[in-house]
């Protein structure tokens, strides 16, 4: 994973990864319906979708640089810049916020070090951000990170949380 | 085949207009104009800043008329209680980002936002919250980009996308985030790129070149040509204190659409140069126009007068070379400077042409000659006549063989040797005309500004040259010439001045405006 940028781009849609392109282009009617999955496919490889990764899919796709810039601009789901390896997004909607999510999203902040919202730790790991309505507002407080969703968080059990994952 | 026509009332007026045309097209032949931002005449129709909504009755809602065409029968209201509180809405909306800097912002005083705003608009805001901010953006070229004064209309969008053929322009963003975005390591650094600054409704893309240069209700305007090349674009020359700041594209379908290449654009400080050639000179020192034209004639008794003239010159001026060189003996040349062709993909036939002069077509209709060495056969005792050619490039091959030389020119002559007899003249800007491009379309230019010291204009001082000749040519104005040069050349037959207009009339068999 090149979450950084510093590293040269490396391109997305080779070998394994151009097959698996091709399975999604089947699923379409055209190649242009099968640019969200293929910006996913970009962002999990590299962390993040750059302006290359754009430019990548563009050609891939058949597309305007500028089109595929103004979709991932667009989605508040695709990075724009490189995140930590983990990301922690906090449901801080009504129901969680009177649950506690406003201590939740405290102690993530001073645990991860990142300190600040949508800043990534100093050791790269983390990137803390508040979401809207994750869906499960009956286990409140939710946290996703990355693919997985842990339920009933509470301040205290961020810390078990962080050191759970490795 | 011309659509059948449809039948309408708008705001009360009837209107006939062809099948397909839309409401906003049809109020304009009305003389109403309907509010809009994202519509224009030379983009695809978008539909997106709903500022042109108009109540049509039987509609069971406000339409936009730009996206909506006309039907037999329909009543429309521009200007009526629900289509100014629906336009009243939009513009409120419009403005709650929007930054009211107009005291600073260049697109004030032909802005359309403040227009409307003025026109139809609230008088105040209720929106009490903090303004979205977004910094300034350099798109590359000459074009500058205020996301804040931006209202989305997506011209610009639309130009780089259908008309430029290079999409390198995208909405970026959503919601009250959303900015125009370049495409990434990519700007608006094509050749008809800075177009969009004249689309831009707004003070969002600015041109860097005219950035805080003056205020639009400063400048003086004038319909003239762009001498930059053959292709002819209709053009506003803008001026304040007598000097042009700006040049803007003047719509005409037939030649250049909406449109006008940078490079036209942007070269337009030579018009206003000051090393200019501003007193007549005879033998080389300063002198009366009349002392200066004698010895013009002086020279020229008995000799053959080798003119080599700059071919952007106007018909006018190459008509009177064919008589002075009919009365002299010899011989009209001129060379066209070669650029790069630059195609503005998205209109038929208009492109920034390979021949960087405005009149060759002009020229050899009146017998010059298209050389790529002018200077070439100079015999000796030949009288070389320079009209409105750079003294520096005059090869002293030419200016020795020479008995004599006469210089009839913007340019400062006091290097040339031999130079008999100097016409300080006005330049394109300077005075009137007309200039046939290269379709054979014949268009006017008018007097923007006025020329340096005692300058005239070139067919006044040909005029009174060839009467110093014996020739009678009492003409008091370039309408006059044309009027002239319409009735003894045939393909120019029957045009004049007014039968021009200021959109041109194709030459007799030419093939201008076939295209479109």
């Amino acid at each position: 994973m090149s979450a950084h940028g510093t590293t040269p781009y490396t391109q997305v849609f080779t070998g394994k990864r151009k097959n698996d392109l091709d399975a999604i282009l089947l699923r379409y009617p055209n190649k242009q319906a099968a640019l969200l999955p293929a910006l996913w496919i970009v962002q999990e490889v590299h962390g993040w979708v750059s302006e290359e990764g754009m430019t990548e899919v563009a050609a891939a796709l058949g597309l305007t640089a500028a089109y595929v810039k103004g979709v991932v601009t667009f989605y508040t789901m695709y990075h724009q810049h490189p995140v930590g390896k983990y990301f922690v997004q906090i449901c801080t909607t009504s129901p969680c916020l009177c649950a506690g999510a406003d201590k939740v999203t405290e102690a993530f902040l001073k645990h991860t070090g990142c300190n600040e919202l949508g800043v990534t730790s100093p050791d790269g790991k983390y990137t803390v951000i508040e979401v809207e309505c994750l869906g499960a507002c009956g286990f409140a407080t939710p946290v996703q990170i990355n693919a997985d969703t842990v339920e009933n968080v509470t301040a205290d059990k961020v810390q078990q949380i962080l050191a759970g994952l490795k | 085949m011309t659509a059948p026509l449809v039948n309408l009332t708008i705001e009360g007026r009837p209107v006939s207009v062809p099948a397909g045309t839309s409401i906003l097209e049809a109020a304009k032949t009305a003389g109403v104009l309907i509010p809009h931002y994202c519509y224009h005449p030379g983009l695809p129709v978008a539909g997106v800043c709903r500022m042109c909504l108009v109540d049509v009755e039987k509609a069971p809602k406000l339409m936009p008329s730009c996206a909506t065409a006309v039907a037999e029968g329909q009543v429309v209201h521009v200007h009526n209680d629900k289509s100014l509180e629906a336009r009243k809405g939009v513009l409120e909306l419009l403005l709650i980002n929007h930054p009211l800097d107009c005291p600073i912002c260049d697109q004030s005083g032909e802005c359309e936002l403040q227009d409307y705003t003025f026109q139809e608009g609230r008088q105040d805001s209720r929106y009490r919250e903090p303004k979205r901010f977004n910094p300034v953006e350099d798109f590359g070229g000459d074009v500058l980009y205020v996301p804040n004064r931006c209202i989305l209309c997506t011209r610009c969008v639309r130009f780089m996308d259908d008309v430029h053929k290079d999409a390198v322009l995208a909405v970026g963003e959503r919601g009250d985030r959303a900015v125009i975005t370049t495409a990434p390591d990519a700007g608006l650094t094509q050749p008809w790129a800075s177009n969009v600054v004249d689309l831009c409704p707004v003070g969002a893309l600015l041109s860097k070149d005219f950035l805080n240069k003056a205020r639009a209700w400063e400048l003086d305007r004038s319909a003239s040509v762009c001498t930059g090349c053959s292709q002819g674009c209709n053009i506003v020359v803008e001026t304040r204190d007598n000097a042009v700041v700006r040049l803007k594209p003047r719509a005409n379908e037939a030649v250049n659409a909406f449109f006008m290449c940078d490079e036209g654009r942007l070269n337009y400080r030579w018009l206003n140069r000051q090393d200019r050639c501003a007193v007549p000179m005879a033998n080389g020192a300063p002198a009366e126009w009349s002392t200066a034209i004698a010895a013009a004639v002086g020279a020229l008794n008995g000799k053959r007068a080798h003119v080599v003239a700059n071919a952007s010159l106007s018909n006018e001026v190459f008509f009177l070379l064919k008589r002075i060189v009919g009365k002299t003996g010899g011989s009209v040349k001129f060379d066209v400077p070669q650029g790069a062709e630059a195609a503005l993909p998205g209109v038929e036939d208009l492109a920034l042409r390979a021949d960087r002069v405005a009149n060759a077509t002009g020229a050899e209709a009146f017998g010059a000659a298209r050389t790529e060495q002018p200077y070439a056969g100079v015999s000796a005792g030949d009288v070389l006549v320079l009209v409105d050619v750079e003294p520096s490039a005059v090869p002293s091959t030419a200016l020795n063989a020479a008995s004599a030389v006469i210089f009839i020119g913007t340019a400062d002559p006091s290097g040339l040797s031999k130079l008999t007899a100097a016409f300080p003249i006005a330049n394109v800007v300077e005075s009137d005309g007309t200039l046939t491009n290269l379709r054979g379309r014949v268009q006017r230019f008018l007097q923007a500004k006025a020329a340096p010291g005692q300058a005239r204009p070139a067919w006044f001082a040909l005029a009174d040259l060839l009467i110093a000749l014996g020739e009678k040519a009492d003409y008091a104005t370039a309408s006059d010439i044309f009027a002239a040069l319409a009735t003894s050349t045939p393909a120019f037959d029957g045009m004049s001045f007014d039968s021009l207009g200021l959109k041109g009339t194709p030459l007799a068999g030419s093939m201008a405006g076939a295209g479109r």
